[in-house]
């Protein structure tokens, strides 16, 4: 990551860019809407937006606190995307490498018609964790949040602080290798602005090597101690592009599968099933977790599920849309010793 | 001077007085949260904090609880109430914005033909301490919906944290009872009070979230149709965050759960939200509030419209916990903006 | 103050099958305390929430009425988790009750007046225990004539076939049934609910009209209704909600700021039309 000149210049910079292409893209119609972010109301948020104009270009940012994946309002459309005379409409999505991820991944699942979108893709150099900056500020009200140089710095009535931003970015952005949307080869106008083409993907998994060498009852008691505070909300996945099923396993009642309560089983349950449905389709965006109001991290999970499947399957999730991923796929080679294997 | 005062440090002493008469429910970390928890040692306690995640209503109306016990005898069922319902229960650290969230609660599920025994025996059971709030949030905004950052009249005991010592006033007659068997508090001079009524002031004047909520219901009551609904609902994503951290949502689903091999079970209550599609979902498949739209529809009716009109009051106490807790910064304030701005441009058109 | 989330104890006294497919029956519920029989004072078109404890509670509207005295009738098409358990059950199993619930027809109200039955398919439970009660002889003379206009699919569907034979043979009621289609052994009328009721075409001088059955049978009689001249006030509709609670604290089946569950579920349509069109 190129970082010399500051966050905060090469943001703007991103930024610029992203604009004049979405103003591009809307003055010559090449897409009828645009979901991007603007600015949140709150400092360590972003909104998602939808613009259909060439003056609301001006609300479209780019800075870290842009979490969300805006894959996650294609699949269903938001009332926004349909026209009830046209039908569906083509939409513009500002893209960071995960979002451009999510929607190649859902075109791969048949859920995405990629004809229908413009993958307007921007260099992400990663999210802040938000939760893990307010659980370090405790209580306390944060005010204002900005990116100086390599720091976040975090301002409130009577402190400021400074957190490096290489150690505060969200864990899956410190080892994401893929910040750019993916660049699809059968339809090369389908991204615009910055896409990369990538083969040969060596994916990063340092991230979780401290949890990996944990025992099985240490690793037992961290993911009990940080499910134990679920409200079961479902905030994890309402933001998830990949969860888009009409009716989840937890709210079917013919049969009922498990229990609806907040008790450790039924939590349990609920999340580790919910992490067998994403390998494979996990594009590491980490929505899940930093939209938690409990804060809760979910990413150790799905990061070895991603790891598994990647020393099984050699599959990233996100690059090909002709590809599906091996959990929705079935080949006779196909091993199966993990289910045995893994710890 | 009626009002009394006793250090922080003092705390310790109190949760020993009062843990063997009461369950002492007080503020901790769990996590990195606030919660009101049971607390049993002292060291848990958490005195400096802006508010909890969770509100202390799940103290009274927990996400999941018991309504009664069953067992199977052949083909006859026995029925066992629950004979908790009358432990006394203390709630320390409530602010006032929670703490007047026991009363709509109260007022809620004492309403109408049915009451709801099991919330309203332990409502009657519970001693609430307040905390007058010094530093509320730039989301908060209780004094516009007929509360205050000091509120105390739906407290029993009221607290003003001075710093290193607590402010005691005596609020309803149940707390005057209990400060009057904490001998040990000493007097308060009238510095203290001074001090306290000079908190409450700053912490007013640092409310700046103010809205007009009579208006706000006049114009809900009159735009169910407007297509601003469509706007507003159009970046939610359909999670419960708003509504599980609400000091005000009562909704709940009923379940019957079975013990496996010894033909036991109990009906529990668990939480439930009008944010979910099958929360409105019949059997027969028609689902009345079908979309995002009209389900993020009803709960800001619920809170200004049908509250007003059932109830005569807010449903909403103005804590700001569906502000922040808004994992896509669909925010009730903007909310509350965009509903406005529908008077302010006929107005426009009207004068024009 | 009685919990109101305890159930009433009741056993299953005796159970029929309505329809061909089995998928209709109507339980005969006998309680177990006498007291609390006495105690169960209820009025046509009030539902009660029941019970089979261990499987989960759903509202029912009670099917029998007040003056069919020693038991309650209930009419359980299977559709859910619960309702299927309903029909698993055998004679003496247990089941909770807690009711009488929500505002029922308003019988008072209806004194003195012509009264337009119109039901669709199985949701005629609560219309059956209405005319019962109007039928009865303490209150035959209260009431003005009745019409019952009941519509079925097909002829299999038809319930509670041994009291319309009865109510056929009296003179101070009317029945007219019907069906979807024409089937061979059939001699009533053919043709939907709404079609029937434009020929049938009852007076609305009056008058009061309850109708109770799927939506788009209400709408559709409901638009028949207003071209004869019915006004909203006349027209009653029974709504049917997705309920937990029954006593308006689980908050799901409300209507604007109205709960069907104590608010209605009988609704004018004057009233409906001024709530929100979510139901």
């Amino acid at each position: 990551m190129v970082k010399s000149m500051g966050l905060e210049t090469e943001n703007k910079e991103i930024e610029n860019n992203l604009r004049e292409i979405a103003r591009g893209l809307l003055k010559e119609k090449k897409v009828d809407v645009i979901i991007g972010y603007m600015e949140g109301t709150l400092p360590l948020l972003s909104q998602p937006i939808i613009i259909d104009s060439e003056e609301d270009v001006e609300k479209l940012i780019w800075n870290n606190l842009c979490y969300v994946n805006l894959a996650k309002y294609l699949v269903p459309r938001v009332p926004k995307f349909v026209n009830p005379e046209k039908g569906n409409l083509t939409v513009g999505v500002i893209s960071k490498g995960c979002v451009g991820r999510g929607l190649i991944h859902l075109a791969s699942e048949n859920k995405i018609n990629l004809d229908e979108i413009k993958i307007i893709g921007i260099p992400c150099n990663g999210v802040v964790n938000r939760q893990r900056i307010e659980m370090e500020i405790g209580e306390k009200e944060i005010l204002e949040v900005s990116v100086f140089g390599d720091n976040i710095i975090v301002k409130g009535k009577d402190f400021e602080r400074e957190f490096p931003y290489d150690e505060y970015m969200n864990d899956l952005c410190k080892t994401c290798k893929i910040r750019k949307p993916p660049l699809v080869s059968k339809s090369l106008d389908l991204c615009v602005g910055e896409c990369e083409e990538y083969s040969n993907i060596v994916d990063d998994f340092s991230d979780i090597s401290e949890f990996e060498a944990l025992t099985p009852e240490e690793k037992w008691n961290q993911i009990t101690e940080e499910l134990s505070v679920c409200t079961r909300c479902y905030a994890c996945r309402e933001a998830c592009p990949m969860c888009y099923c009409n009716l989840c396993f937890v709210d079917q009642n013919k049969p009922v599968w498990f229990g609806k309560t907040t008790d450790l089983p039924d939590v349990f349950v609920y999340h580790l099933i919910r992490a067998m449905h994403m390998a494979g389709r996990c594009v590491a965006c980490g929505a899940c977790s930093l939209v938690c109001p409990m804060g809760i991290d979910l990413n150790k999970i799905n990061r070895k599920l991603e790891k598994i499947v990647k020393e099984r399957f050699d599959f990233t999730s996100g690059l090909d849309p002709d590809v599906l991923p091996p959990m929705v796929d079935f080949k006779l080679e196909d091993a199966q010793e993990f289910a045995l294997e893994e710890d | 001077m009626d009002e009394k005062i006793f250090a922080k440090k003092d705390i310790g002493k109190l949760l020993e007085e009062l843990v063997p008469e009461y369950k002492f429910y007080a503020p901790t970390k769990i996590k990195g949260n606030i919660a009101f928890k049971e607390i049993t040692d002292v060291k848990e306690i958490e005195l400096d904090y802006l508010n909890s995640k969770v509100p202390p209503k799940d103290v009274l109306f927990p996400q999941k609880e018991i309504i009664f016990e069953y067992k199977y005898e052949g083909k006859d069922v026995i029925i066992e109430e629950r004979k908790d319902l009358e432990d006394k229960i203390l709630i320390f650290g409530v602010r006032p914005c929670d703490a007047y969230s026991f009363k709509l609660l109260e007022d809620f599920f004492a309403s109408g033909d049915f009451q709801d025994d099991i919330f309203l025996k332990k409502r009657e059971n519970a001693t609430i301490i307040g905390l007058g709030c010094n530093t509320p949030r730039q989301s908060c905004f209780c004094t516009s919906v007929g509360g205050h950052p000091f509120q105390k009249e739906s407290t029993d005991v009221y607290l003003s944290d001075l710093g290193d010592i607590f402010l005691v006033e005596a609020i309803s007659d149940k707390g005057k009872s209990l400060v009057k068997k904490l001998t040990w508090l000493s007097d308060a001079k009238k510095a203290d009070v001074d001090k306290a009524k000079d908190l409450a002031k700053q912490a007013e004047e640092s409310i700046t979230t103010k809205f007009n909520f009579d208006l706000v219901t006049k114009v809900l009551d009159e735009n169910f149709e407007h297509p601003v609904w469509q706007e507003i609902s159009e970046s939610c994503i359909g999670c419960s965050s708003c509504t599980f951290l609400c000091p005000t949502c009562t909704c709940f689903d009923v379940i019957d759960e079975n013990d496996e091999y010894n033909n036991r079970g109990r009906r529990i209550r668990i939480w439930d939200t009008c944010q979910s599609c099958l929360y409105t979902l019949e059997t027969s498949g028609h689902n009345p509030r079908p979309a995002k739209i009209q389900r993020c529809r009803n709960r800001i009716m619920h809170k200004f419209s049908y509250y007003p009109s059932n109830y005569d009051c807010l449903g909403c106490v103005g804590c700001g916990r569906c502000i922040t807790a808004c994992p896509v910064n669909n925010e009730l304030r903007l909310i509350i903006d965009k509903i406005l701005e529908i008077e302010e441009k006929s107005g426009e058109k009207v004068s024009a | 103050m009685p919990n109101p989330y305890i159930p009433i104890l009741t056993k299953v006294k005796s159970m029929v099958s309505e329809n061909e497919v089995n998928d209709i029956k109507t339980f005969e519920l006998e309680f177990v305390n006498e007291e609390e029989y006495k105690a169960f004072d209820y009025v046509p078109g009030q539902f009660a929430e029941i019970s089979i404890i261990g499987k989960g509670e759903c509202p029912i509207g009670i099917a029998s009425s007040p003056t069919e005295e020693g038991t309650i009738k209930f009419t359980i098409k299977k559709m859910g988790t619960v309702t299927s358990a309903f029909h698993n059950c055998d004679i003496g199993d247990t089941i909770g009750i807690r009711g009488p619930l929500g505002n029922g027809w308003p019988m008072e109200e209806l004194k003195g007046k012509n009264i337009v039955v119109i039901g669709g398919g199985f949701a005629f439970s609560t219309l059956r225990s209405l005319v019962l009660y109007v039928l009865d002889d303490k209150h035959r003379k209260d009431y003005g004539n009745i019409t019952v206009i009941y519509g079925n699919r097909d002829s299999s569907e038809v319930l509670y076939r041994d009291l319309l034979e009865e109510w056929e043979k009296r003179d101070d009621i009317e029945i007219v049934l019907t069906i979807d289609r024409e089937e061979e052994s059939w001699t009533r009328k053919v043709g939907f609910v709404a079609a029937v009721v434009k020929e049938v075409a009852p007076s609305s001088e009056n008058a009061v009209a309850v109708v109770c059955g799927p939506p788009i049978m209400i709408k559709t009689a409901q638009n028949e209704l207003e071209k004869l001249n019915w006004k909203d006030e006349q027209i009653l509709n029974s709504l049917e909600m997705q309920m937990k609670c029954g006593i308006g604290k689980c908050g799901r089946c409300n209507i604007g700021e109205k709960f069907v569950c104590i608010d209605g579920p009988v609704f004018s349509l004057a009233e409906l039309k001024r709530m929100p069109k979510e139901h």
